[in-house]
């Protein structure tokens, strides 16, 4: 019986997505992309009045209207899609995520119609320093703070046939004591506030801490809720952040690359001085 | 389309510990069996208790209880009503006289006694440290394992403790509501067409059944029909999740038992089928498409049908992989007998969704309360009466193929048309509407004024479910437990809401 099974295994064909191919991909998870030649005012005004967790917003810069898009609050639910459906489309592809937060941010000039500052996607990262980075072996400890079970759903995906993430060296360890790197998914709610904390604790240094998904990045749908502290960054400090709803696998791939390629040994050994945030901290 | 009867009110008797109406009954003399009771508030702000009950006719009897003073308890009689009322008692303060158990089950030690957030202000709740005693079993040997809130694993949290001899489980204990987020108070005040998004985050691997629940009882507030090409795409989105579902669970199963090789098979079928649909509709999970009045978008019976072809490929697969995994004999000999939940438990505990039918509860709202494209379609409701892991594995993997031939049958037969019939969502909206989600019977109840949203309330078929997995560990080894949790696949996130 058992040569059954692995017989047919050798016989399915190879699915692995090559990582050139996953590196900025974001299908199937509708973030939006701003066209910006075909933005106005009153359009930039009806995205902010669709947007049901204020990822669009105009700012006033020199006088001169902006619209401001961050990525970490955005649901993916699309409904931006409907003011103008050449203004905003379903992104072919998704660099925003990182280090830091300002990295999930995008501004737009409605005056000129174009990207202030745009981030210049860095070219295809080489397969050596992919190699370089994934290479060394990274223990990655999945942390539920209180998310749907969405970003759950697309983490348990990574070790799938198709992504295989055990091929970079990158495994899901059981315990946050033999971990490197915690995904922090979910708003962090008020019962799991302090278990959060005492995971991350428990985490030996170096120690990384990324923030998955629109809720672990910002709240999310849930932002503001009795029954949630906030994002995960107001417990624990945060090295990275993943946005989406929920990020689809490619997307988290991209974005723990993203966040493995800024935090050099440097910036991750300042980390250990670093305490989390002292105000609004559950006792 | 399920009941729609605007607060009916029920006898109520009277007396010195609270108010009380009469138990609906159904043929046989039973007690009808629970689907849910909640809370709300009426015009002045008063109090209200409701309780569904499903007597066996298309609707559900639905009744209300003005609260005057206290209401007495009907867990008792009705042991499923014990985790709403200990619920009702939390959130919005109602005495509930005579519960054998009253214990705080939403709030924990750091939520301060007293505050109730659905009649409360909870701008700012002080953090506090009240006590939570747990069950304590003693005698010689007795020990006490507490598992949780964090697990080993890429798992939602929530605390296990177990009173063990040996390898043996006497009593198993959950404290859940680890994930509470207060969904239902942030469905006040929301404007009636946003609240899927809200219903869409209950669950994520349930998103889109959330998404048709809430819907439709939208609709059904406004007596509106949607369009049938709505309805038979809503089907299939419906019938897609569950697929995905049980052919994850069953992956799931493998994974518990060390069968790597089948498990990692169940994984990439389930993949493909999730590649399928980012083609047909742009989204993994089916979320942001279904909206009251039927669909934010149309998609192309082009694509559909090449969903269709997928789905067609996979369900062969799995089940030539479910032939493979029900054959192996040490599959077998761990799957046996493993987590028995007897019929007797199950009905008591109104356990719903395919954890009923593996405990030879003949129950589903898709053919019981048809709604939707459902009364259009044939299809069988598999069950069987031996409640442990296998039966569970063999209801999912049924289901799995069923599911699979209603998405064929319905995408060869597409409606044309629209797929969006604009509601008017100004006046006074009550409305309810069940759904057969993949972990069992998923009910919504709503009211609405002037557009937005008064309250919404969630029956969630993990909610139901999870008190009644302690009676199918019971007995068995501590080390089945994953695999018992596993073959229950409850959401955590859908239960604590």
């Amino acid at each position: 019986m058992i040569f059954e099974v692995i017989e047919r295994s050798l016989r399915q064909p190879n699915r692995v997505i090559p990582v050139e191919t996953l590196l900025g991909n974001c299908d199937g998870s509708r973030m939006p992309e701003v066209i910006a030649a075909q933005l106005t005012l009153a359009i930039a005004q009806r995205l902010v009045e669709v947007c049901p967790t204020a990822a669009f917003r105009i700012e006033e810069h020199d006088r001169r209207p902006r619209l401001k898009l961050s990525y970490g609050e955005c649901i993916g639910c699309g409904r931006c899609f409907e003011p103008s459906d050449r203004a905003v489309v379903a992104a072919k592809s998704f660099y925003w995520c990182g280090h830091a937060k300002d990295r999930l941010v995008r501004i737009w000039d409605l005056g000129s119609r174009s990207e202030v500052a745009p981030l210049q996607p860095e070219p295809k990262a080489a397969r050596g320093q992919i190699d370089s980075l994934f290479g060394r072996a990274l223990n990655i400890r999945q942390l539920d703070a209180g998310s749907c079970n969405g970003c759950e759903a697309e983490i348990t995906a990574l070790t799938n046939p198709y992504y295989d993430l055990e091929r970079f060296g990158i495994h899901f360890v059981a315990s946050p004591k033999h971990a490197d790197m915690l995904l922090v998914t979910g708003p962090v709610t008020r019962n799991m506030a302090n278990a959060v904390k005492a995971t991350y604790e428990a985490v030996p240094f170096p120690k990384l801490a990324v923030a998955v998904g629109a809720c672990g990045c910002s709240g999310g749908i849930f932002a503001g809720s009795h029954a949630v502290v906030g994002p995960v960054e107001a417990v624990i400090p945060v090295d990275g952040y993943i946005p989406g709803c929920p990020p689809t696998p490619a997307m988290l791939v991209t974005g723990i690359l993203e966040v493995l390629r800024r935090c050099t040994a440097k910036t991750v050994h300042r980390s250990s001085d670093r305490r989390g945030p002292s105000s609004n901290d559950p006792p | 389309m399920n009941a729609n009867t605007p607060l009916p009110i029920p006898t109520v008797e009277g007396g010195p510990q609270g108010a009380m109406f009469t138990l609906p009954h159904v043929k046989d003399g039973c007690v009808a069996r629970l689907v849910t009771v909640f809370g709300s508030l009426g015009p002045g702000r008063e109090r209200r208790v409701h309780y569904v009950f499903d007597v066996g006719t298309h609707d559900y009897k639905q009744m209300m209880l003005p609260v005057e003073g206290a209401v007495r308890s009907i867990a008792l009689q009705v042991p499923a009503a014990s985790w709403y009322e200990r619920e009702l008692h939390d959130q919005y303060g109602v005495e509930v006289s005579g519960h054998p158990d009253l214990r705080p089950l939403v709030f924990h030690e750091n939520w301060p006694d007293g505050v109730h957030p659905m009649v409360d202000p909870v701008d700012r709740v002080p953090w506090a440290s009240r006590e939570y005693r747990f069950l304590t079993v003693q005698g010689n040997g007795i020990a006490e394992v507490a598992v949780g809130p964090v697990h080993a694993g890429v798992i939602e949290p929530g605390h296990f403790r177990f009173s063990v001899v040996g390898d043996t489980v006497l009593h198993l204990e959950l404290r859940h509501f680890y994930t509470h987020k207060g969904t239902e108070k942030l469905f006040e005040e929301t404007l009636v067409n946003a609240g899927t998004m809200i219903a869409e985050s209950v669950s994520g691997d349930n998103c889109f059944a959330h998404a048709v629940a809430y819907s439709q009882a939208v609709e059904n507030a406004c007596r509106a029909d949607i369009p049938t090409r709505a309805s038979a795409i809503r089907l299939i989105g419906l019938e897609f999740e569950r697929l995905v579902c049980h052919i994850s669970d069953v992956g799931g199963l493998c994974t518990d038992v060390g069968f790597s090789v089948a498990a990692a098979s169940a994984t990439r079928i389930k993949e493909s089928l999730l590649q399928a649909s980012s083609e047909c509709c742009g989204t993994r999970y089916w979320r942001g498409i279904g909206v009251p009045g039927g669909l934010r978008f149309d998609v192309e019976s082009r694509k559909v049908l090449e969903l269709s072809q997928a789905v067609s490929l996979a369900a062969r697969q799995f089940s030539d992989l479910a032939r493979v995994i029900l054959e192996t004999p040490s599959i077998q000999n761990r799957f046996e007998t493993a987590g028995i939940l007897r019929g007797e438990a199950a009905r008591e505990l109104a356990v719903v969704g395919p954890v009923a039918r593996a405990s030879g509860i003949d129950l589903d709202v898709r053919r019981d309360h048809p709604y939707g494209h459902y009364d259009r379609v044939q299809f069988e409701v598999p069950v069987t009466h031996y409640g442990d892991v296998m039966a569970r594995a063999k209801i999912r993997i049924e289901e799995a193929a069923i599911s699979a031939r209603l998405i064929q049958q319905t995408a060869s037969a597409l409606p044309a048309g629209n797929v969006l019939t604009p509601l008017e969502l100004r006046g006074e909206l009550y409305g309810s509407s069940a759904v057969e989600s993949p972990r069992g019977e998923l009910y919504y109840w709503l009211e609405g004024h002037g557009g937005r949203l008064a309250r919404c309330h969630i029956k969630s078929p993990s909610f139901q479910n999870w008190p009644a997995m302690p009676f199918a560990v019971a007995n068995n080894i501590i080390a089945d437990f994953p695999l018992i949790n596993k073959s229950f696949n409850l959401s955590y996130s859908g239960c604590d809401r």
